[in-house]
């Protein structure tokens, strides 16, 4: 599909490009470099681009100070949690919204969207205090179950399943197949592309989620990345930027890892529109 | 192992048999390495109890999840909080009583440290905190440069004006003479030192009427004639940005706590020599730092392992290897005097200064609003009046009108 | 198609229902009844009417709340819209190079707010930042104190912001762009329009549901902004980058005032569906076009 302006670009246009790439990746650069900076270099010439003696110091730093490792598990857990619990109610629910007529349906369909309205900022505060009340601060499940509900996976769901004949699910229903049976064996196959997508977007976002667990949890039993990498930013006796940027490189490495292997997947689901329909 | 994953406040892996005590600190940087070693020298000294140490952000940070994991019924068995919030935790009824453990009462406790002094009628009520880092603010000077200009510590307020202008380069980017932080524990030494206090005989919360306002007025004058470097941020930030403004030189003598001492010498290329605070029309400091606290709500068994970390806390080893690494007064007097037998305040002057200021520390008042007095009324408001320059009367006559308010 | 059981639909949608009527029904509920009470989660909780709503009207807070978010959000909405559509008539091109800076701009997208954070505290550092070094050099002076002036945070904030959601904006208009026909955009090169007429009279029209939808879904998730907020400047300094949502996490955590977060929360909620009516209606009258 070639485009008009798809000719040569012209020495402003190489320059702007290179502008944009700069501006875009240069922060990672300099955030890998300083990671690698001994800590007498980062205090006598911190701007200094390239690190004179490298060395992984700063990485030792963070995995001394931090179980990494625990807290790796808990934000996978969640984020896996999260993503699973969302897909396995969306499906029936997007079923019964797209290929089932009955009483009370747009009403349904509408307080699903209309959760789009209540972000967790404006729900946290009575949410925390019924956590509590149940004993589930600082615990996975309390990570977990306030998400279950995905207005967007519903909806793509719905506006996937719509696309699919009514025919082949009658078919199965002359066939003695349950209704639960078509939804997870018969058309959640059909519908992998934008599961797939669906699930690595919902699982990318929150596994960089951070209000959440910073309201919920309060040791490394159940704290998450985001705000252990947070936390590395102790205050008061200096920051050691080097250490922080080592957290950070740690931090933000799975998340670009799925972006570079599943970049089209993920764009599929950003670019959803047409909420009104 | 899913189970205890996401089970609800399922307690972690511990030495077995050992009773465990979670202990949540506020630390960041060298003084929590610190008090890591010495949960650890506690930890393998004995096998009866283990301490689990988790840190959790800086002062307000961890107290803001200590309060809400106290609600939510997950906190932990033991923890550190500022002074000015004691009051309210005791009068919440959140804080163990800690008279009846073995040992806690005979601690020979520095009394301007302890309790007794540290609030207004302190010794009259239940112990319920014990102190930990506890610290007065002082002055640090850069040696060189003072040498240089031939001047020494200033006494009193006008002689810190005339210090701090000889030391101020008068060009952009240029050195300031004097760097502080804009924060309420400043101000009220500042009021302190006009003759005022924050609350009143009566219990009226004044905060210093007059010399409330003389206070704010004299940073706010320094600020406007370029000769105290406003550092930015809020909390804690601050006072780093001060720090490192001192370390680089570009503030010549900067307030800040004891508890940055060893901090300070060990990275400044100039010897650092701390003073106490100059007068105003009389010589005046608070107390800073934290105290333990025992929190009601665990069991027994873990309350009393935990007052027993208490106790080794106090022992004068402890006592004097969390002061001498860290710069905060050692907090019982078999310690000072151990240290002075030994002869380490001759060899380090700098750290008596904060020992000896303790003769005009001023006590808080036993106050529940005093926390939210200084977290969500003066503080706020002084970084306005003082960045912004303000009027200083009509600022504090409006925090006054809205202490009076009901919450 | 009808379903084989009637009840089968509330089935199938049951624990969908339940999670929301837990979890965002009743809290709201909860929210209300709250912000008529003062509470500080250790004490009994003490009725107080609309006592809290009226403190915050009254001390101007809730004010300033409003206009520190509606100004930084709409900083970050024009700035990442324009970038976005800049980018994407930039980078509608076939080829690796333009792939690989597409891509790259788009992952600042996909990676968390704390990093982010971070990353630009670090770089922002009026002392030790790249920045600022930058600065030295080519000034020879100091940089200016991007996040500890009052003035400057609440932009270098938003800043920060655009450069991470600009991914978004980048994306949807690349996608709008591919519906403008290329038919008619040839037909007027032939016709001897220039590419800035081509751009201000074909492409720009066709992309207004594009941009409208941008512009809707980035202001209302730009409302909620808080990460980047408390991992940078903790809402200071003095207030300046003070956004609701970090209004109400102060309120409620650093402060204890559950009644007063409550009230605060309530009206955000209030402002966010009006917004959300502004953008349906908007979108309605536009569906057509």
């Amino acid at each position: 599909m070639k485009r008009a302006s798809s000719r040569a670009l012209g020495w402003l246009g190489q320059g702007a490009l290179g502008v944009v790439a700069l501006v875009w990746l240069f922060p990672y650069l300099w955030m890998g470099l300083t990671s690698l900076k001994p800590l007498a270099e980062l205090i006598s010439s911190p701007t200094a681009l390239w690190p004179e003696q490298p060395t992984f110091a700063a990485y030792r730093e963070v995995f001394r100070s931090l179980p990494l490792l625990r807290y790796f598990v808990n934000t996978s857990v969640m984020a896996l949690g999260i993503a699973a619990l969302q897909i396995l109610l969306a499906l029936p629910a997007g079923y019964a919204l797209a290929k089932l007529r009955f009483r009370g349906q747009r009403w349904a369909f509408g307080l699903i969207v209309a959760t789009l309205l209540v972000p967790a900022q404006v729900r946290f505060v009575p949410v925390f205090s019924l956590l509590a009340g149940v004993g589930l601060v600082n615990t996975l499940s309390g990570l977990i179950l306030p998400f279950g509900v995905s207005a967007l996976g519903t909806f793509l769901v719905r506006q996937a399943l719509l696309s699919v004949p009514d025919a082949q699910i009658e078919a199965a229903r002359i066939d003695g197949a349950s209704e639960l049976y078509i939804v997870y064996r018969l058309l959640a196959p059909l519908l992998k592309p934008t599961l797939i997508s669906f699930f690595l977007f919902s699982f990318v976002s929150h596994w960089n989620d951070y209000f959440w667990p910073l309201v919920l949890t309060t040791d490394e039993h159940a704290r998450t990345l985001p705000l252990a990498i947070a936390l590395l930013r102790e205050q008061g006796t200096g920051v050691r930027w080097h250490v922080v940027m080592a957290g950070n490189v740690i931090l933000s490495l799975p998340a670009l890892a799925v972006f570079a292997a599943a970049q089209r997947h993920l764009l599929r689901a950003v670019t959803v529109r047409g909420f009104g329909g | 192992m899913t189970g205890s994953l996401l089970g609800a406040c399922a307690d972690p892996a511990v030495p077995k048999g050992r009773t465990l005590v979670s202990l949540w600190f506020s630390y960041g940087g060298k003084n929590r390495e610190v008090l890591e070693s010495l949960v650890q020298r506690f930890n393998r000294g004995q096998t009866r109890d283990f301490v689990q140490a988790v840190y959790q952000g800086d002062y307000f940070e961890g107290l803001a999840k200590l309060r809400t994991a106290i609600a939510a019924r997950c906190a932990p068995v033991l923890s550190h909080v500022v002074g000015e919030v004691v009051p309210y935790l005791a009068e919440a009824a959140v804080l163990e009583p800690l008279e009846d453990y073995p040992g806690l009462r005979e601690l020979d406790l520095i009394p301007e440290l302890g309790q007794e002094r540290t609030w207004s009628g302190g010794g009259a009520r239940p112990l319920c905190a014990l102190p930990f880092n506890r610290s007065t603010p002082i002055a640090y000077l850069n040696g060189q440069l003072f040498a240089r200009a031939g001047l020494a510590a200033p006494r009193d307020w006008q002689e810190l004006r005339a210090v701090a202008k000889a030391l101020s380069e008068r060009k952009a980017g240029g050195r300031f003479g004097f760097g502080c932080p804009i924060n309420w524990w400043f101000w009220v030494a500042l009021v302190g030192q006009a003759g005022g206090s924050i609350v009143a005989e009566n219990g009226r919360i004044s905060l210093g009427d007059e010399a409330g306002v003389q206070a704010l007025e004299l940073w706010q004058g320094l600020v406007r004639d370029g000769l105290l470097k406003p550092p930015p941020g809020r909390d804690y930030n601050a006072w780093e940005q001060c720090n490192q403004d001192f370390l680089s030189g570009r503030a010549a003598m900067i307030w800040s706590s004891t508890a940055f001492l060893k901090y300070l010498e060990e990275h400044a290329r100039f010897p650092v020599i701390a003073a106490p605070l100059p007068a105003g029309s009389k010589r005046a400091v608070p107390t800073g730092g934290t105290f333990w606290v025992v929190l009601r709500a665990a069991d027994s068994a873990r309350k009393a392992a935990a007052a027993r970390f208490l106790r080794f806390m106090h022992e004068p080893e402890q006592v004097i290897e969390w002061s001498t690494r860290t710069g905060y007064i050692p907090v019982t007097r078999a310690a000072v005097r151990a240290l002075e037998q030994r002869g380490y305040y001759t060899a380090h002057p700098n750290d008596r200064v904060a020992l000896e200021q303790l003769a005009v520390a001023q006590p808080w008042p036993w106050s529940v609003d005093l926390f939210r007095i200084q977290r969500e009324i003066v503080q706020p408001r002084l970084e306005s009046a003082v960045i912004a320059q303000g009027n200083a009367r009509q600022t504090l006559t409006e925090a006054r009108a809205l202490a009076l308010e009901p919450t | 198609m009808k379903p084989s059981r009637a009840s089968d639909p509330y089935w199938m949608l049951l624990p969908t229902l339940l999670l929301l009527l837990v979890f965002f029904v009743f809290p709201l509920a909860l929210l209300v009844k709250h912000s008529f009470f003062s509470w500080d989660l250790l004490t009994p909780a003490r009725f107080v009417g609309v006592e809290n709503y009226r403190s915050l009207l009254r001390s101007g807070e809730l004010w300033q709340t409003f206009r520190t978010t509606l100004s930084m959000s709409s900083a970050v909405v024009f700035g990442s819209m324009m970038a976005g559509l800049g980018l994407a008539l930039l980078l509608d091109r076939p080829g690796r190079w333009a792939a690989f800076v597409r891509s790259a701009v788009f992952s600042a997208y996909v990676v968390s707010w704390v990093s982010v954070g971070l990353l630009f505290l670090w770089l922002l550092d009026a002392d030790s930042g790249v920045l600022a070094g930058v600065f030295r050099f080519f000034a020879h002076g100091r940089a200016p104190r991007w996040l500890s002036d009052p003035a400057l945070a609440p932009w270098a904030v938003a800043a920060v912001t655009i450069w991470k959601i600009t991914g978004y904006a980048l994306v949807l208009f690349l996608a709008g762009l591919q519906d403008v026909p290329q038919s008619i955009l040839e037909a007027a090169e032939l016709d001897g329009a220039s590419p800035a007429q081509r751009l201000a009279s074909i492409t720009w029209p066709l992309l207004r549901p594009t941009t409208l939808f941008v512009a809707t879904t980035s202001l209302i998730s730009s409302f909620q902004l808080f990460d980047v907020v408390r991992v940078m400047t903790q809402g200071g300094p003095v207030r300046s980058t003070t956004v609701f949502v970090y209004a109400i996490y102060e309120q409620l955590f650093l402060d204890l005032r559950v009644g007063r977060a409550s009230a605060e929360a309530v009206a955000f909620f209030g402002i966010l569906l009006l917004l959300t009516g502004a953008q349906f209606w908007l979108f309605r009258s536009r569906e057509g076009a």
